[in-house]
């Protein structure tokens, strides 16, 4: 049994060696999530608003993926107009319609604040609805 | 019914860094670092952006892992905290 065999037999790889796994005990936790500042109350969630599109953009259309295009552009719609509420945007995330909006309409926002980067109005708002309860 | 698929968030979504025996997530979608332990990464890799079902999921642990337990319920709750934190979406 030589030094070079141990070492070796030390380093063997994942693919031969598999790793040890365990999913734990029921109740333990295996996640941490850290809320930033930004982290709003469940009160503040229903009432924040996200503009679609953006002030910054103001005018453009929404296509049905969610992109910004060219007012007029076909197959896409206008913003609706008024800022959406957080509540309602909620509730179309989860599967639901937004109110006033057609069902390909209603997509297309969806669509358009799931693509919402930190820097564009509305992303505060958007970020505090994913906020994980509790 | 076909049964849910879970798949792990887009990647380019995600910044991670491994930390020991942690892996540290920023999920730039939300704004929001979560500190996963084990099994947890593992879950999120073996699941892929493709997404598995409960069941597939399972299989694929056991093939690739000495699972130590095999516990549904367990496996059910990780399942359950990345869902519940964004960094896995059940469609």
């Amino acid at each position: 049994m030589s030094e070079k065999g141990e070492h070796e037999g030390n380093r063997r790889p994942a693919t031969t060696r598999r790793r040890a796994l365990m999913l734990g005990a029921t109740g333990a936790v295996a996640v941490v999530s850290i809320r930033p500042a930004l982290a709003q109350t469940a009160a503040s969630v229903a009432h924040c608003e996200i503009p679609v599109p953006d002030a910054g953009r103001a005018g453009s259309y929404v296509a049905a993926d969610g992109s910004l295009v060219a007012p007029g552009t076909t197959g896409a719609f206008p913003g609706p107009g008024h800022p959406l509420k957080g509540e309602d945007v909620k509730n179309a995330l989860a599967g639901g319609q937004l109110p006033g909006t057609t069902a390909d309409q209603s997509r297309a926002y969806t669509n358009y604040i799931r693509k919402l980067q930190s820097g564009t109005s509305g992303f505060t708002c958007f970020a505090s609805l994913q906020m994980p309860r509790g | 019914m076909a049964e849910p698929l879970f798949r792990m968030a887009r990647a380019e979504a995600l910044r991670i860094v491994h930390l020991d025996s942690f892996v540290a997530v920023f999920h730039r979608s939300s704004g929001l670092t979560h500190l996963l332990a084990a099994p947890a990464p593992e879950i999120m890799a073996t699941l892929g952006e493709a997404g598995l079902t409960r069941v597939a999921l399972a299989e694929k642990l056991v093939a690739d892992f000495d699972l130590e337990d095999l516990d549904d319920a367990a496996l059910a709750e990780r399942l359950d905290e990345l869902v519940a934190c964004g960094l896995v979406a059940a469609a």
